[in-house]
């Protein structure tokens, strides 16, 4: 590490006084420790990004005849160091509304619990729940006024309305998109194979709330940084619900248990010339 | 009593009047007058000069009509340096517009901005309302010709023939009398001048004492033609309104 | 990758847009219409950054329904070309939309027109335009293929043209389209090209 030298900055005059009684560390030079690089701002910038927690991410939800599923996988690593197995990546907004959660957590937790109180709010001046379809643009557009800025939110609203099943997808370069079906986060090129194959709109709650699982299952699978417990959530006509959470280790042994195999070659001891 | 109400132009009085613009609208009662009338092919203004000395020098161009744009101009009755204020802010207006959308502002839009500047000055504290009065002639693809009065409150009308002014009420039940719908230009300069010669304080009607300017289109384009002394003159001798030896002496 | 165009007929003017939204690798939707009407009879296809392309699009829209609200006349196509292109022009200099503009409309007077608008803020009056790496395919396409006084059905006809080159020669070809019409009937949906089907949106 390299040391900023102050004292070009020193006064000419001596400090008035009896200068020994004062402590060194207050007379020495003041300093602080620099990286030693070339680019500063490239470390920075590098710096920021390590320590923002949850990027790697699997999360998704989908439309079906009962509702909306909504699954995450709770892991959250900063670079390669997993900081936390037990994150809620899904993010209760009221009891009609869940928000999930990719990208910053500081954002994504931040700008969700905002929301939860413009929707409380908006609860309070109209006398009736705010439209998925409503909140969902109220977020686009606060993350799109702070766009450039640096907010890393990539999110889903999932919720029930006056109108049935509602699902958006929200991000912080200000994009908003209706759908019926997204996966968000590192690992939802894994979690849209599973759930592409796997997805009819008629399917009932149980095979909705397992295909959503496996989703996650297989994402925590191939993506190192997914992992953790696969949590489930199911947003029907009177509210959201907790159907499970599985740590995914534990999945892979229902989905995929050990099979004693016959050993190829048993170890003999070698026979005596 | 009335006096702890006239002061300011932002309180009503108890009988809800705003004296200072009602005061406005005094001031341009005393100004020369100014007409202006829609006719089916055109819209023409016509206004009465004060010649207040001899030796004043009277302008070159005019001093009552204006052009705003291409496709608008208004003749002015008031106070001339009020006036020239709203005139340059109408202008201004008018180019703005030009400058976003690449075309000529509508007629009603630009009366709009200007009296929205006006209404501005008798509500907001410690300020004067303008003292004038405005006609408006001009012509918008929408509307085609279009003839408007605004007033100092910042009220403003779409009408046929209108009057400001001197006289106004005078000047304005003649031309309610005459206006026919169907009139061409011709006989709308005809009919502001015979009322301008009876409504107008002066024994005899000379160019001097007149500016004309007429908004017609001219093969698909909007002009707008203020009329010469000399053309003016050939004008007045034809209405009958002067006699051709009492000019020529 | 996205691919926007236009082109004006005989007394009509169609905008074709992809419908696709990605994120990287990722195809989020199929179905995204990324054609506003902005009033009874303009189309504005746009393309670019997913936010910056609805937020501007919407403003826009705001903006001509206000105009109408207060002035009581609709704004004319080429008016609401040239206000576009101010907006985008004083944006620039401060924080740019990065969104490229294709607008139709139909004008009693004028009939129908198109403008080309870039997110640089150039505004052209122009017969047949293209945005995004479809442009390449489709602007070729265009110049061989294009007249004036075209019927419908002849420009729809190129339109699936323009659809089929992209699709066959462009790697990252999105799947579908979708095509508006504006003319003196006012703006609508013509129709979609469709070869995968997104999940119907609920009926729950």
């Amino acid at each position: 590490m390299m040391k900023i030298d102050f004292s070009g900055l020193d006064p000419y005059m001596p400090v008035k006084g009896n200068a020994e009684d004062l402590d060194d560390e207050i007379l020495a030079a003041p300093s602080f420790k620099l990286p030693v690089t070339v680019d500063f701002d490239g470390f920075q910038k590098a710096a920021v990004q390590m320590v923002k927690p949850a990027k790697g991410t699997t999360t998704l939800a989908f439309i079906f005849k009962d509702g909306v599923m909504v699954a995450a996988d709770s892991r959250a690593s900063m670079g390669g160091y997993i900081s936390s197995q037990s994150v809620k990546k899904i993010i209760e907004i009221n009891p009609y509304m869940l928000g999930t959660m990719a990208g910053g957590a500081a954002d994504c937790q931040f700008w969700h619990r905002n929301l939860g109180i413009k929707c409380r709010l908006h609860e309070l001046a109209n006398k009736r729940r705010i439209s998925v379809a409503g909140a969902s643009k109220l977020l686009a557009n606060i993350l799109y006024s702070y766009r450039g800025m640096g907010l890393s939110v990539g999110t889903m609203i999932a919720g029930w309305d006056e109108n049935g099943p509602g699902l958006y997808y929200v991000d912080s370069e200000g994009g908003r998109l209706k759908g019926t079906r997204f996966s968000v986060g590192s690992g939802s090129p894994y979690a849209y194979g599973v759930l592409d194959s796997g997805y009819r709109f008629d399917l009932s709650v149980e095979e909705a709330a397992e295909l959503a699982r496996r989703a996650i299952y297989h994402a925590t699978f191939r993506d190192g940084a997914s992992g953790g417990v696969a949590s489930v959530y199911h947003v029907g006509p009177s509210g959201w619900k907790k159907l499970s959470g599985d740590d995914v280790g534990e999945l892979h042994y229902s989905y995929y248990p050990v099979e004693p195999t016959a050993v190829e070659q048993e170890m003999a001891d070698v026979p005596i010339a | 009593m009335s006096r702890r109400y006239d002061s300011r132009t932002t309180i009503f009085s108890p009988e809800g009047r705003l004296y200072q613009v009602e005061y406005a609208m005094e001031a341009i009662g005393n100004a020369g007058s100014a007409i202006g009338i829609l006719s089916k092919d055109g819209v023409i203004l016509v206004g009465e000069k004060k010649v207040t000395s001899k030796l004043l020098q009277t302008s070159a161009s005019t001093e009552k009509m204006y052009k705003i744009d291409d496709h608008v101009a208004c003749a002015v009755a008031g106070i001339m340096s009020d006036a020239n204020i709203l005139i340059n802010t109408a202008r201004v207006q008018a180019q703005r517009y030009t400058f976003a959308y690449q075309e000529p502002m509508p007629v009603e839009q630009l009366v709009q901005s200007l009296c929205d500047t006006k209404q501005g000055y008798t509500q907001f504290g410690g300020l004067r309302p303008f003292g004038v009065s405005f006609l408006f002639a001009g012509w918008d693809k929408n509307y085609g010709f279009q003839l408007y009065m605004s007033d100092p409150s910042g009220n403003y009308s779409g009408w046929k023939a209108a009057a400001i002014g001197a006289n106004n009420q005078a000047a304005q039940s003649m031309l309610k009398q005459d206006y026919k719908d169907e009139i061409t230009r011709e006989e709308a300069i005809q009919l502001a001048i015979k009322v301008l010669s009876k409504t107008m304080d002066s024994t005899s009607l000379t160019s001097e004492k007149l500016e004309l300017a007429e908004v017609f289109l001219s093969n698909g384009n909007v002009k707008y033609q203020v009329c010469s002394p000399e053309t003016l003159t050939q004008l007045l001798l034809k209405s009958g309104v002067t006699q051709p030896a009492a000019d020529a002496s | 990758m996205e691919s926007v165009f236009g082109l004006v007929g005989k007394d009509f003017a169609i905008v074709v847009a992809d419908s696709s939204a990605v994120h990287s690798i990722l195809v989020h939707k199929t179905n995204e219409d990324k054609i506003m009407v902005l009033d009874s009879h303009k189309l504005m296809g746009a393309s670019g950054e997913t936010g910056d392309r609805a937020q501007f699009t919407e403003y826009v829209q705001k903006n001509v329904a206000l105009y109408q609200f207060r002035n009581g006349i609709p704004l004319t196509t080429a008016a609401t070309a040239n206000f576009t292109r101010g907006e985008l022009a004083t944006a620039l200099r401060k924080n740019p939309y990065m969104v490229n503009i294709i607008l139709a409309g139909y004008d009693k007077d004028v009939g129908p027109s198109l403008y080309f608008i870039d997110y640089i803020a150039s505004l052209h009056k122009v017969d047949k335009a293209a945005f995004g790496y479809g442009s390449y395919f489709a602007l070729s396409m265009m110049d061989r293929h294009y007249r004036r006084d075209m019927s419908v059905e002849e420009a729809i006809e190129l339109v699936d043209k323009c659809i089929r080159e992209i699709r066959s020669r462009l790697v990252v070809a999105p799947p579908n389209f979708l095509i508006k019409i504006v003319d003196k009937d006012g703006a609508r949906e013509y129709g979609w090209r469709e070869s995968i089907k997104d999940a119907p949106v609920a009926a729950a």
